[in-house]
């Protein structure tokens, strides 16, 4: 089995199109020089989804990450398949309630930190029920 | 080696998915209409909940031990199907998958090396349930029939299978046949059992243990050889070689609530015709023969397990994929099968005649009714993109008081932009 074949990135898009979906080209099969250029347009998902199966969409709901630019409405983009690590935003499962939180470790301890100061760190050591359920990779947040 | 990968009591894994609290609770799902139960998690089956019970017998016993609910979510459970099959397929290839069901899927583990399939089946399995959150077991065999076999023992043990079973040796083939009772064996039907279990055997080792001669006249000639032979460890069931375009195609429903109106019945069984040419074209088929049969609610005299029935059928002049035509000759059946003053619980449209779509024999005699292909094609194309059922037929009605009961469904989270699951701090609320 081809190992690269599936570890890379799994949205390849459409990079494909026929003579037919050129838009200047006439019966002879030439179309304006500007043809030669042409490109599809930018897709959202290819930026924003790395790994289609593993990537799902959550709702923010509380202000608690708020100075990492995550507000309440806001929409997440959540990819299962990236290992936890320090640092990384995530949705984590606490003692059976999902939350959104920045993951924090040392060489002692594990946290779960709140980007808002009217919410507390959470020391992970004080809980056994703690698992990763994904790590966020982008936010959408509309200006409106 | 051929792998079945198999997800674990795949919708209640679904729901718990996105209600993380219910991950080691009792989970039951219903049927449409919340009928009966059709799918346990492990702690469910524990409590005693039975496969395809009907959910009054045993609301108590779910009332009882709080078992958690949900009416069938299907939009949910295909969208994670779909997510299952396409890790397998980026893990293994396109062609090296067959989706089997909605939850489960044979590899051809042919090219992998001998020493590494039991990492391979395991890596498998961790990547599943990461990348999607769905667990699977995995049994992998030299057939698929024993495949199956040994992924139903890593299920029934999954604290030392570790959710996976492999069957490579002879001696592991040996005790795998011989914890597995015959009735468990893929393909063996209910009555093949009870006659071989008159017989004195029990086990799927003395069924694999059969004299060729005996199995080929008792059991259904060569398919029952097939599988006797499957069992031995002769490969005779091809990866992908039983798919085949279906042959008749139904679509039945129960009533939400007791129907007595014609009204009522016809945009019902103009719903139903119109769901089943939607499946009809897309196999790329046409049908000429469209059957309604309406049931009645029980009553005192029928004392049988069901209420009366009446059908009828018509034969159109061409196989047609167009929904127009069938809802015609099917609304047309029902008014000839209605009577009033019945109630009504549960009604179906069946489309057999099928001919693939492009080779329809035109009567010569008959005005050729014009078929709407281009218009049927633009309205799949819009509902499959813009969600199911945007665009509707006139004739299906639009209050539709007799659909479905679906009163503990979950959210649809993963296909609706307005049901994301939530996530956040239960207490914040100074927001919609």
């Amino acid at each position: 089995m081809d190992r690269d074949h599936y570890t890379k990135a799994t949205y390849r898009g459409t990079k494909d199109f026929t003579q037919q979906q050129v838009k200047t080209a006439n019966a002879t099969g030439f179309g304006a020089a500007a043809d030669d250029y042409s490109e599809r347009g930018i897709d959202l998902n290819e930026q924003l989804i790395r790994n289609k199966p593993a990537t799902y969409f959550f709702r923010m709901k509380g202000d608690a990450m708020r100075e990492a630019g995550i507000f309440d409405g806001d929409v997440l983009i959540v990819d299962r398949s990236i290992k936890l690590s320090n640092g990384k935003v995530i949705v984590a499962i606490l003692n059976g309630e999902l939350l959104v939180r920045r993951y924090h470790q040392n060489f002692s301890s594990a946290f779960l930190i709140p980007e808002n100061n009217r919410y507390k760190p959470i020391n992970l050591s004080e809980f056994s029920d703690f698992s990763l359920w994904g790590v966020v990779t982008y936010v959408i947040h509309s200006l409106s | 080696m051929i792998a079945i990968v198999d997800c674990n009591s795949f919708y209640c894994s679904c729901e718990r998915l996105f209600q993380p609290r219910l991950l080691h609770h009792p989970v039951v799902v219903l049927s449409n209409n919340d009928g009966c139960v059709i799918a346990r998690s492990d702690e469910a089956k524990k409590l005693g909940i039975a496969m395809g019970v009907p959910f009054f017998e045993v609301r108590s016993l779910i009332y009882q031990h709080d078992i958690a609910v949900f009416s069938s979510n299907y939009n949910l459970y295909g969208d994670l199907s779909w997510r299952v099959m396409e890790v397998l397929r980026q893990f293994a290839g396109q062609d090296q998958v067959e989706v089997y069901s909605v939850d489960e899927a044979f590899i051809d583990f042919s090219q992998i090396d001998p020493e590494q399939i039991e990492r391979t089946a395991r890596e498998l399995r961790v990547r599943v349930e990461q990348w999607t959150g769905i667990p699977v077991s995995v049994g992998v065999a030299p057939t698929k029939t024993l495949a199956k076999l040994a992924n139903r023992l890593a299920k029934k043990d999954k604290l030392n299978s570790g959710c996976v079973q492999i069957l490579q040796t002879e001696s592991q083939r040996i005790r795998a046949l011989q914890q597995t009772r015959l009735e468990d064996v893929w393909g063996i039907g209910r009555a093949y059992a009870r006659k071989l279990n008159a017989r004195g055997y029990t086990s799927a080792w003395d069924l694999a243990n059969l004299p060729d001669a005996w199995v080929h006249r008792e059991m259904g000639g060569v398919v029952g050889l097939r599988l006797v032979r499957e069992l031995r460890g002769e490969p005779c069931i091809e990866l992908k070689e039983e798919l085949v375009q279906k042959q008749m195609i139904a679509t039945t429903r129960m009533f939400g609530v007791p129907v007595t109106e014609l009204k009522d019945i016809r945009e019902a069984v103009a719903s139903y015709a119109t769901r089943a040419t939607e499946k009809l074209r897309r196999q790329f088929s046409a049908a000429d023969t469209v059957q309604v049969f309406l049931i009645c609610k029980q009553t005192e005299e029928d004392g049988g397990w069901r209420g009366a029935v009446s059908s009828a059928y018509t034969k159109l002049s061409v196989a047609t994929g167009d929904t127009l035509l069938i809802i015609q000759a099917a609304v047309c059946l029902a008014e000839q099968l209605y009577r009033r003053g019945l109630v009504y619980k549960k009604a179906g449209v069946v489309l057999s005649g099928i001919v693939p779509a492009d080779a329809c024999q035109g009567d010569l005699f008959a005005e050729t009714p014009t078929d709407h292909r281009k218009l049927m094609d633009m309205i799949d194309n819009i509902n499959f993109s813009q969600r199911d059922e945007l665009l509707v037929f006139g004739a299906c009605g639009t209050k539709r008081h007799w659909q479905m009961k679906q009163e503990q469904r979950s959210k649809r989270y993963t296909t609706r932009w307005e049901e994301l699951p939530r996530v956040g701090d239960p207490g914040f609320n100074h927001s919609a």
